[in-house]
């Protein structure tokens, strides 16, 4: 969708073939000789001891799983334990060359990435970077429990930061409150962002779309270091994986994005290759692929430089990170490594091998990476057995100590939930009020004020009538659309790290025309289009918020909520709380709920989000509305599903006297509004139905005589039920409506809470009205299936207040309530 | 076709009502307006008449058995008919041919088991305990001590709501708050329990106020309090009853009580074996006991047709007990000694209060006395136990003063209500009955030695 891409049927047309290249297979061919050019003893000793390290702690966690101690120190761990016994080459290998700047994100079997990874940045930083960086992380909690036991020992800065990084992560697995993230994180979910180590993520290939928008987030912001995604050949059917692919390597980084930021992100995609999904065999039973390399070749025409590399032997691991940080540097990726490995152990410890032989484990056992590391190294002359004799004693020395440590409960505290019962509830929004994610000045391409569509605006008049109260036209009256546009372009020219992207938003300016005026404005690092990949558009949000940034993506249609259903409901709501209140998630994702085009494209789906703990919803109805909680959600470090309805996008401010202030501000998010204001039964609405809502109040009052106050929710979570309790307290009736099908929606939650809160005040309990449990139909037929005016009215008269002569022509009795219900529908 | 007859509603108030008395039974020929039973409520007794001839085919409660109003009680029709259908508890009754009747009550509860549920479940929410109001409607009502018996549901599935409460305040159905004594002007309720009927409603503007209800409860009837009820309504409507008032100088019964506290005090009393503590109220007993032996149509039962008129004399003694009220009969008192009638009085007033009197000795008296001068009571008109012709008040102590040589001294003074029958004893024969109590009175004394 852009016009700078001129599409030539002459060149489209014609004959050709598609050209691939070779994709190299375990290529390395250097000896330990030819290495000594490149390691001292002490790199050859280092690479020994960091797989030596990851060895020895999952087998501690292994040990600790089966038999309830470790070297004589008694822990039962109930929580799960993905060992990697085995994999250590590939991941010493691959953080050999990194440093803190470049982030790695892993799956649920990373605890060898992350000791990789960290024990790689202990050697690169300096004594005093060490210090600050220990004694900086959660007030040094870790860090002090460290310093206290090994008091008097006299140990280096560097080994202390060895002990406390095998602590830290140790204290995390065992759900300690000592822990890198307070034990809230855990064995797949363990990480630490000073040292570069960005979340695992226990939904397979998880990590794929997140990475995506870390390495955007590093293009965009000019961020230093690249971003490796590690994710296990199990994960290569998931299309999230392929969405993040798709996303990784679309073309327009290169044909349309301009000045510094042209070229490939600063992605290493690395399939962990141990061969199995959790039972499954990906070569040659679950995947095609052969080589999990070959997917390269269909993603890009540079096939993602992709290559198969012997992941039992360190040095071919680094050989090739060598050479890939080379091509990411030059701007030049994606690339993708597949790192054959081979895990000894199962699945988990509960996992009984039934799918693989002894023969073929003791056959890679045999080829064992450290033993056989080892013994080249003892060949070549590099060390002798006593110097790997040191290093294993240390090690087991080390180990036990951080498992001493992790152990006792006085050391290492559980997070106390009877002294601080609040501990998680604070940490489940991080509620900040942060004006720009960074100080730069934004990239623009133009001044606010010469913007086409703000010189559009600024001419329309701001409330749905004139001083005399005349309506205004349609296109002289300032719509729905202008308000979310108005708070957006503000912050765009605000915060340097806000970008929009998602289905159509630049060129097109979104399928409902609110970015209309954005493409004039922002360079295509900004604002661009996504591919159709709702998983990926979210997933990279997730990404680019947890390195920094804020983001704003749109999902076209509410009913392509389920296409990212994970992002949406494992991902963005629950990072803020699993990292112990480290990492923000200032994303704010538009989802525009639909009408007239039937079942998969007109449905309420917000009651989804409300029962998911960690997610802020939204549903504004009016343009000031819009604007103020478009602000209020841009200015927040949490994350905000915004949804809006496709029935209201040019309607005009109906509500606010003086219209929509042209300047900036904010309304609360919780906050519900009373719309209309009335005594003698209240209304409260979520979304569009607002409107229907209002009808029916007009109608009780001139046919019934019964004045209705209307409220419209505005929020759903959180929501401050303060105005609603005031309201049933003086009206003692409340009748709650939305367009979602009424079973299970959001509604029902109010509805119960008001009963349970204004009980003693209530003529009636609480009465809910939505739409039929029915696939949307027809526009045509909608009347029959979305609440309408005259339904206000039948169910009020029903359930709430009968009213004297009238006849209702919808049931909404007992008997058709258990119908429906027993019916299901 | 057989027809139920259902125990009829008396009033909105009405849950149920009591069986008093069959008058037909099963298999009785019975005519239109013939009467079938009579049924009680808390506040009356009524009669049903049928509304159909034909054959009285089965009885489905027994007399006493308490009824939910609308269910059927019995059924008419012809000889042989299948009544199983009607019956409520859905199992055989008493049938004219039981033989026919049982299987047929299975087959019929088998094929219409809702009509008997529905006539157990059916009966609307109109008793105060029974009402279904919404919170808001009952805060409401308390507040204002609104008269929930008068209200109309209006809400969804009968519930009472707010509105319906507003409205009784704007009917005036409410007691004001502090008073809890008056209805504000309104309409005047004359139905059951005061309920605004609609008859009452039609007739606003021309009734009185309503009376006052301020926050109350209901208490079902006892037996007893059913019995005193009836007797005294009876009494009263039956007979032509007067009451005659007189005071006498008390100066001597209370000399005399005087003595017997000195005599006690010395140690007097036990060697003469005297009793433990003569009331006032036993020295009246005593003086009734013998004065009315001179006066016999006092000491008498009045009938249409005769009077039976006492040799001895069984002395009603009313005795005010957490129940109700009850009259003990102390029997041949004329023979007793002021001892044994004041040692009878106490054992029979306890037995009362305890509730051990045998009924035995609740019956044949032939003159009552009541005694209400312990509450302050000056006089009144006690009524009389039917079918006795005479009952005695008595008032409370006084001090009185009379003029003597143009002084006025005081003296003790107290007075008796003598109610009489009018039908059997005239006024001058009552007064003189009451005269000769007095007279004896102020020389009790001398009286003794009857």
């Amino acid at each position: 969708m852009t016009k700078h891409l001129h599409i030539d049927p002459q060149e489209m047309r014609q004959p050709g073939y598609i050209e691939f290249t070779k994709i190299p297979v375990n290529q390395y061919k250097r000896t330990i000789a030819d290495e000594k050019a490149f390691f001292s003893k002490d790199d050859f000793l280092r690479i020994y001891r960091d797989m030596r390290f990851i060895r020895e702690f999952e087998s501690m966690l292994y040990t600790i799983k089966t038999t309830n101690a470790y070297n004589g120190i008694a822990y039962n761990n109930p929580g799960p334990a993905h060992l990697s016994m085995g994999q250590e080459a590939s991941s010493v290998g691959q953080a050999y060359l990194l440093t803190s700047e470049d982030f790695i994100f892993g799956s649920h079997r990373s605890h060898g990435e992350i000791l990789a990874k960290g024990l790689s940045a202990i050697d690169k930083l300096s004594e005093a970077e060490l210090i600050a960086v220990m004694e900086g992380f959660l007030g040094g909690a870790a860090y002090k429990a460290v310093l206290e036991f090994h008091k008097g020992k006299n140990k280096s800065v560097k080994g202390l930061a060895i002990d406390f990084l095998i602590y830290g992560a140790l204290a995390e697995i065992f759900a300690k409150d000592t822990g890198f993230h307070r034990g809230l994180g855990g064995s797949m979910h363990a990480f630490f962002l000073p040292f570069g180590i960005y979340p695992n993520n226990a939904i397979v290939g998880g990590s794929a779309d997140i990475s995506v928008g870390a390495a955007l987030y590093k293009k965009i912001n000019r961020k230093k270091g690249i971003v490796v995604c590690n994710i296990g050949d199990g994960s290569m059917a998931c299309g999230p994986v392929w969405e993040g692919l798709m996303m990784a390597t679309m073309d327009q980084y290169k044909t349309l994005w301009e000045g510094d930021m042209q070229g490939g992100l600063p992605l290493l995609v690395n399939i962990v290759n141990n061969q199995y999904a959790m039972g499954g065999q990906t070569r040659g039973e679950t995947m095609g692929y052969d080589f999990a390399a070959r997917i390269g070749a269909g993603v890009n025409a540079e096939q993602m430089h992709a290559e198969r590399v012997d992941g039992y032997n360190p040095l071919a691991v680094i050989e090739a990170m060598g050479r890939k940080l080379e091509i990411l540097k030059a701007k030049r990726g994606p690339v993708l490594m597949d790192t054959l490995t081979y895990r000894y152990g199962g699945h988990s410890p509960s996992d009984a091998d039934s799918y693989r032989t002894p023969e073929e484990k003791n056959a890679w056992l045999a080829q064992d990476s450290i033993l056989a590391y080892r013994a080249q190294l003892i060949a070549a002359g590099v060390a002798s057995n006593d110097d790997f004799a040191a290093i294993d004693s240390s090690i087991v020395e080390t180990v036990t100590n951080a498992v001493q440590m992790a152990a006792d409960p006085i050391i290492s505290p559980r997070m106390d939930l009877f002294k601080t019962p609040a501990a998680i509830e604070e940490l489940m929004f991080s509620n900040r009020k942060i004006a720009r994610m960074d100080e730069r000045a934004p990239d623009v391409l133009m001044a606010k004020e010469a913007n086409p569509r703000v010189l559009a605006i600024a001419k329309k008049e701001r409330f749905t009538s004139d001083a005399a109260g005349k309506p205004v036209p349609k296109n002289k009256v300032y719509q729905f659309r202008d308000g979310v546009f108005e708070a957006l372009i503000d912050k765009f020219y605000e915060d340097p790290t806000l970008i929009a992207y998602g289905e159509e938003n630049r060129d097109w300016g979104g399928a409902f025309a609110v970015y209309r005026g954005l493409t004039e404005a922002l360079p295509y690092h900004r604002l661009f289009n996504s591919p159709i990949a709702e998983g990926a558009i979210v997933g990279s949000a997730v990404g680019y918020a947890m390195c920094g940034g804020r983001v704003v993506v749109e999902l076209m249609y509410c009913d392509f909520l389920g296409r990212a259903g994970d992002e949406v409901f494992n991902q963005l709501p629950k990072w803020q709380a699993m990292s112990a209140g480290i990492l923000k998630m200032p994303v704010v994702v538009r989802v525009s709920v639909g009408s007239k085009y039937g079942a998969q494209h007109s449905q309420d789906w917000t009651s989804l989000c409300t029962q998911i703990p960690g997610l802020k919803v939204v549903f504004p109805v009016t343009p000031y509305d819009a604007k103020g909680l478009m602000t209020t959600a841009l200015n927040g470090t949490d994350p905000v599903i915004f949804f809006e309805s496709q029935r209201l996008y040019d309607v005009a401010e109906q509500f606010h006297a003086g219209g929509v202030p042209v300047g900036s501000y904010e309304i609360a998010i919780g906050e519900p509004d009373v719309k209309r204001a009335g005594k003698d039964i209240t209304i409260l609405t979520i979304g569009a139905t607002l409107y229907r809502a209002l009808e029916a109040a007009t109608l009780l009052e001139e046919r019934h005589g019964i004045s209705a106050e209307v409220i419209d929710a505005r929020s759903m979570v959180p929501f401050d039920f303060e105005k609603v309790i005031a309201s049933v307290k003086k009206t003692g009736k409340i009748l709650l409506a939305s367009d979602a099908c009424d079973r299970g929606s959001y509604l029902n939650d109010l509805a119960r809470n008001i009963n349970d809160l204004c009980f003693d005040y209530l003529d009636a309990a609480a009465v809910v009205l939505g739409s039929r449990n029915w696939i949307t139909p027809a526009f045509e037929l909608e009347e029959h299936f979305f609440p309408q005016a005259d339904w206000f009215i039948d169910i009020i008269h029903e359930r709430i207040l009968p009213i004297p002569g009238y006849t209702p022509t919808r049931s909404f009795n007992d008997t058709e309530m258990l119908r429906r219900a027993k019916l299901g529908v | 076709m057989a027809t139920p007859v259902i125990m009829p509603r008396q009033g909105q108030s009405v849950e149920s009502c009591v069986i008093a008395q069959w008058v037909k039974k099963v298999g009785d020929k019975v005519a239109v307006g013939d009467e079938l039973f009579t049924y009680e409520t808390d506040k009356a007794i009524f009669d049903e008449a049928a509304k159909v001839e034909g054959e009285l085919l089965a009885i489905f409660f027994a007399e006493g058995d308490d009824v939910p109003c609308l269910t059927n009680v019995c059924v008419i029709g012809k000889p042989g008919e299948d009544i199983s259908a009607f019956n409520p508890a859905g199992a055989a009754a008493t049938t004219a041919g039981s033989a026919v009747a049982a299987p047929a009550a299975q087959s019929a509860s088998a094929q219409s088991p809702t009509q008997s549920a529905h006539a157990a479940a059916d009966p609307a929410p109109v008793s105060v305990s029974d009402l279904v109001i919404s919170p808001r409607a009952r805060a409401l009502a308390g507040k204002q001590n609104v008269d929930l018996r008068a209200v109309s549901p209006t809400g969804p599935k009968g519930r009472v709501i707010e509105r319906d409460i507003v409205q009784l305040i704007n009917d005036g159905r409410f007691a004001t708050g502090a008073a809890g004594t008056d209805y504000r002007p309104g309409i005047a309720g004359t139905g059951i329990g005061g309920r605004v009927s609609v008859a009452d409603q039609a007739n606003q503007g021309s009734s009185p106020p309503p009376p006052a209800v301020a926050s109350f409860y209901e208490e079902k009837h006892s037996t007893i309090r059913k019995l005193i009820a009836k007797a005294m309504v009876q009494s009263l409507a039956s007979m032509a009853q007067l009451t005659y008032n007189a005071s006498f100088d008390a100066t001597d019964i209370l000399q005399f009580r005087a003595k017997l506290k000195k005599a006690r005090e010395s140690g007097l009393a036990d060697m003469i074996d005297l009793p433990e503590n003569i009331t006032i109220n036993d020295i009246i007993l005593y003086t009734v006991s013998r004065v009315v032996k001179n006066h016999k149509m006092c000491n008498a039962h009045y009938h249409d047709d005769r009077m039976v008129i006492f040799n001895n004399v069984n002395l009603g003694l009313a005795v005010d007990t957490p129940r109700g009220l009850m009259v003990p009969t102390i029997f041949n008192a004329d023979q007793l000694s002021i001892g044994e009638i004041s040692t009878q009085a106490k054992e029979l007033s306890a037995a009362c209060q305890k509730g051990t009197i045998s009924p035995d000795q609740l019956k044949d008296g032939t003159i009552t006395v009541t005694n209400l001068g312990a509450l302050g009571i000056e006089s009144f008109t006690p009524v009389i136990n039917l079918p006795q012709t005479a009952i005695l008040g008595v008032n409370c102590l006084r001090t009185d003063v009379r003029n003597v040589n143009g002084l006025a001294v005081p003296y003790p003074s107290m007075s008796l209500s003598l109610t009489c029958d009018h039908r059997a004893i005239d006024g001058a024969p009552a007064a003189r009955f009451l005269r000769g109590l007095t007279n004896a009175l102020e020389s009790f004394s001398l009286l003794l030695l009857k």
